[in-house]
């Protein structure tokens, strides 16, 4: 049992850290509009909660800044002050400073000092000048915060997430019995199997609501982060953010955070120009960036966009063939698209130096491993002189994936949908062998077209080249995409769609990254579930 | 009969301390507001015997909670809960019909002396 | 086993172990019960493609997913005449960190038998192809041998999985001469 008093502080946490994320949104509001009443209104009333609640928990400090800053608010509510000139930043650093101040409690760290900032306070309470030299540096470290989200809606996220196993587990048994009632054949069964399945459909439903929580939570977020982003680079940016009320597993939008404050960064410090260079170019001064998301059948859409210098797509094939990515003669005959794809690869970087902002760490490619990660896509457009848009294609959920199921040598397996772009059925005649590898040609594109079979029981060394006297009668390909490569796997035969919930692999196999997991069909047949990241490398490997 | 008691905090930690104090004396929490809207609304459907009234509200302030209270319900107590900084609300709140006042952070000891006392006064008027 | 004049002898101080006791090829193998959390028959098993091939693939064992293997083959102890049965058994063990199965041909057989008449390997344990490392010891009862198998040392995942590249090698010959 936890304890009242551990309970009382998880509560604090999470509502203190919700707080801290509504008041950097509503300075950020009044900044824009030092008039807006009501952000004024709300940054007193949450900091005066800020403050009850601190010192009821004991963290005084935490109170006695939630106080100075409540009664600056106060005046400026009552028209004794107003929210211009030196009040800003000391405001602005005293909400950053709460911030810091609410996660060293959580992670049981030191406070911050606040001698400085309580001083700064104090002369704007008595209306004397705050001194405010070295506040930039500040400003510049500020940029690289870590973002986070509260860990409490109203239950833990980790007991969502057992509950969530639990009904992955429910689900494959109401699969099982299913199954069974068909083939018992007894017509009581079948009732009550129907509705366990109707029940369990609903559970799952319900459970999975649960999670989802409005990509307005992540947004919310970086009003702040563009202003300081901006500020460092010195570029003017309007943000504008749209479907915030869009409903997404919790557990992904934390995974996508990081990636989401790299291409907004990303888009600031390389993706728009400075104001000079914008109307040299004949653009507005101010430079446009909207973040958006929207729902798509069962995938949300989350888009970077920017209406920036765009994507030099002759300066990334340059590059791609500088770092060996790809030979010049092979990427004289790549289209576009394939050419921005390589921005997604380990190690490109398209700054032509590494600013402060974007170039902390992470390129594209570690982007593109966390949106892997969920199942889910990145993809990014782009028009030079333009501007540039990122979008990530998100599962709602992480736990049931959509997968095609089909058979190879008699076993069953499984590969998500969210990789697979159509399957065919081809009869010998529709294929070529070019450079020992089949093509075929799908939606007017050459595609490499490969035995599954054959790909998989290979041993180490390259494939044998393919021949045309190797096919016999009408092939069964399953066309994946991955990173804008598209290829064709050759199974013995299509099966259904079906909806599965995904293990892990296990210990000691985890090992071997061709499978995503295993996942239990009705039948209690373990099926392997195909990573096609991991497949499309191996044939990349492999190939002939 | 234990006393029926209504918690109007827009803090959930606040809602949630007050809440197991008042139930951990005995007392019965019938519902939680955080709001003004949500106050007025729960006052109307649950009758408690006592009112627990943050002065800060996202959307009325609390003062104009309690009037609406007062006018719908005038035996109801009401204690207000504030903060230090806030004395002219609590004064003009008192004025306005308020039974009495917590200062936040307030102690367990505190609050149970004045729900108690403010639910006294109930019963001695009923008497 | 009860005329056996060294296990009278020390009878009194002398604790008494039980073994699972399993055939492979034509020798008989030991476990300490502890190390075995169930005896089955052997499920469903999906062919992992880039195992070695004394992985037999994964299967599900009452919701938990597990990898099970062959020694018969791991240790090269199959008669060419003798192909694992179509029902065979599966011996679930706990590794470190895992559960893992062993597929045998018969049902493993429960042996209760005093600590000191597992001896230390001697030499001629070269012959059956066991490296010595994972035996324990030997226990002789009358005209059986049986040898006891250290599993915890058999089934790191460094011993399942650094034999890859030897074993798919070997599993690509076997595949080529099927």
């Amino acid at each position: 049992m936890k304890s009242r008093e551990q309970e009382y502080r998880e509560i604090f946490m999470a509502e203190a850290l919700e707080y801290y994320n509504a008041m950097s949104r509503h300075i950020s509001e009044l900044e824009r509009d030092p008039a807006d009443s009501e952000a004024l209104r709300e940054l007193f009333r949450l900091m005066h909660n800020l403050k009850s609640n601190a010192r009821a928990m004991g963290y005084n400090p935490i109170g006695e800044v939630a106080h100075h800053m409540e009664t600056i608010f106060g005046l400026i509510r009552d028209k004794e002050k107003t929210f211009t000139g030196s009040v800003v930043p000391v405001l602005f650093s005293g909400i950053d400073t709460i911030g810091e101040m609410i996660r060293a409690v959580g992670e049981n760290e030191e406070l911050p000092a606040v001698n400085r900032l309580m001083d700064n306070l104090d002369r704007l309470v008595k209306g004397e000048e705050p001194n405010l030299e070295d506040e930039e540096q500040d400003d510049d470290e500020d940029v690289s915060r870590k973002l986070e989200l509260s860990d409490l809606v109203y239950i833990q996220v980790r007991k969502l997430d057992h509950l969530m196993n639990l009904v992955g587990e429910l689900i494959i048994d109401r699969d099982r019995i299913l199954t069974l009632s068909k083939e018992i054949g007894n017509p009581a069964l079948a009732t009550a199997a129907a509705h366990l399945a109707r029940i369990a459909d609903e559970l799952q439903y319900s459970v999975m609501d649960a999670r989802l929580v409005g990509v307005g939570s992540l947004f919310s977020k970086f009003p702040r982060v563009v202003r300081d982003v901006a500020t460092t680079e010195q570029k003017d940016v309007e943000l504008t953010m749209t479907g915030e009320d869009i409903q997404i597993d919790r557990n992904i939008l934390q995974i996508i955070t990081d990636a989401l404050l790299h291409l907004v960064r990303n888009a600031i410090g390389h993706g728009l120009e400075t104001p000079a260079e914008r109307v040299a170019a004949g653009k507005p001064a101010q430079g446009h960036l909207t973040l958006s998301a929207q729902a798509e059948r069962d995938d949300v859409l989350v888009q970077v966009k920017d209406d920036g210098r765009g994507i030099n797509v002759a300066s990334v094939r340059r590059k791609a063939v500088e770092r060996g990515l790809v030979s010049a003669q092979g990427a004289a005959g790549l289209n576009d698209d394939a050419v921005r794809a390589f921005l997604f690869e380990p190690g490109f970087s398209m700054a032509k130096e590494v600013t402060e902002i974007s170039g902390r760490g992470v390129g594209l490619d570690v982007v593109k491993l966390a949106i892997d990660s969920l199942g889910g896509q990145l993809r990014v457009a782009s028009v030079l002189g333009e501007g540039t848009t990122f979008t990530l294609v998100l599962p709602t959920s992480i736990a049931v994936k959509g997968a095609l199921l089909f058979e190879l040598e008699n076993r069953n397996y499984a590969i998500p949908l969210m990789h697979t772009d159509s399957v065919v059925s081809l009869l010998p005649e529709s294929f070529n062998v070019v450079g020992g590898l089949l093509m075929t040609r799908i939606q007017d594109e050459n595609v490499p077209v490969v035995s599954l079979r054959r790909l998989l029981h290979n041993g180490d060394g390259p494939l044998s080249p393919a021949q045309k006297t190797d096919l016999t009668g009408r092939q069964d390909i399953i066309i994946v995409n991955y990173n804008n490569r598209r290829l064709g796997l050759i199974v013995d035969r299509f099966l259904r769609q079906q909806d599965i919930v995904v293990k892990p692999m296990s210990k000691p196999l985890d090992t071997i990254d061709l499978f995503g997991g295993v996942t239990l069909l009705g039948s209690g047949q373990v099926c392997l579930v195909l990573d096609v990241p991991a497949l499309t490398r191996l044939f990349l490997a492999k190939r002939p | 009969m234990k006393n029926r008691i209504l918690i109007v905090d827009d803090s959930f930690y606040m809602r949630t301390m007050l809440k197991n104090m008042l139930t951990d004396a005995g007392y019965e929490v019938v519902g939680e507001a955080a709001n003004g809207q949500q106050a007025l609304e729960m006052a109307t459907a649950t009758r408690p015997d006592l009112i627990t009234l943050d002065v800060i509200l996202p959307d009325n302030t609390g003062l104009d909670v309690l009037k609406g209270i007062r006018q719908e319900q005038p035996d109801v107590k009401v204690v207000m809960c504030s903060a230090v900084g806030q004395e002219v609300i609590v004064s003009e709140a008192l004025e306005s019909g308020a039974t009495a006042y917590i200062v936040k952070p307030f102690s367990e000891e505190k609050v149970l002396e004045i729900v108690g006392s403010a639910l006294q006064d109930a019963s001695s008027d009923q008497a | 086993m009860t005329g056996m004049p060294e296990s009278e002898k020390i009878a009194k101080q002398d604790p008494i172990i039980q073994l699972i006791v399993f055939r492979l090829g034509q020798e008989e193998y030991g476990i300490r019960i502890e190390q075995v959390k169930e005896v089955t028959i052997t499920p469903d098993i999906a062919r992992m493609p880039k195992t070695p091939a004394f992985v037999k693939g994964i299967a599900n064992l009452r919701g938990d997913i597990i990898a099970v293997i062959d020694l018969e083959e791991r240790f090269n102890l199959r008669a060419a005449d003798q192909p694992m049965p179509a029902v065979s058994y599966t011996m679930a063990i706990e590794a470190k960190e895992y559960t893992i199965g062993i597929m045998v041909r018969e049902v493993p057989q429960p042996l209760s038998i005093a600590q000191s008449v597992i001896e230390k390997a001697p030499e001629f344990i070269q012959d059956v192809n066991i490296h010595d490392k994972y035996i324990e010891g030997i226990a002789k009862i009358g005209p059986r041998i049986i040898v006891v198998l250290d599993m915890l040392k058999l089934l790191t995942p460094t011993e399942i999985m650094q034999l890859q590249t030897k074993a798919t090698s070997s599993a690509a010959d076997s595949r080529t001469k099927s």
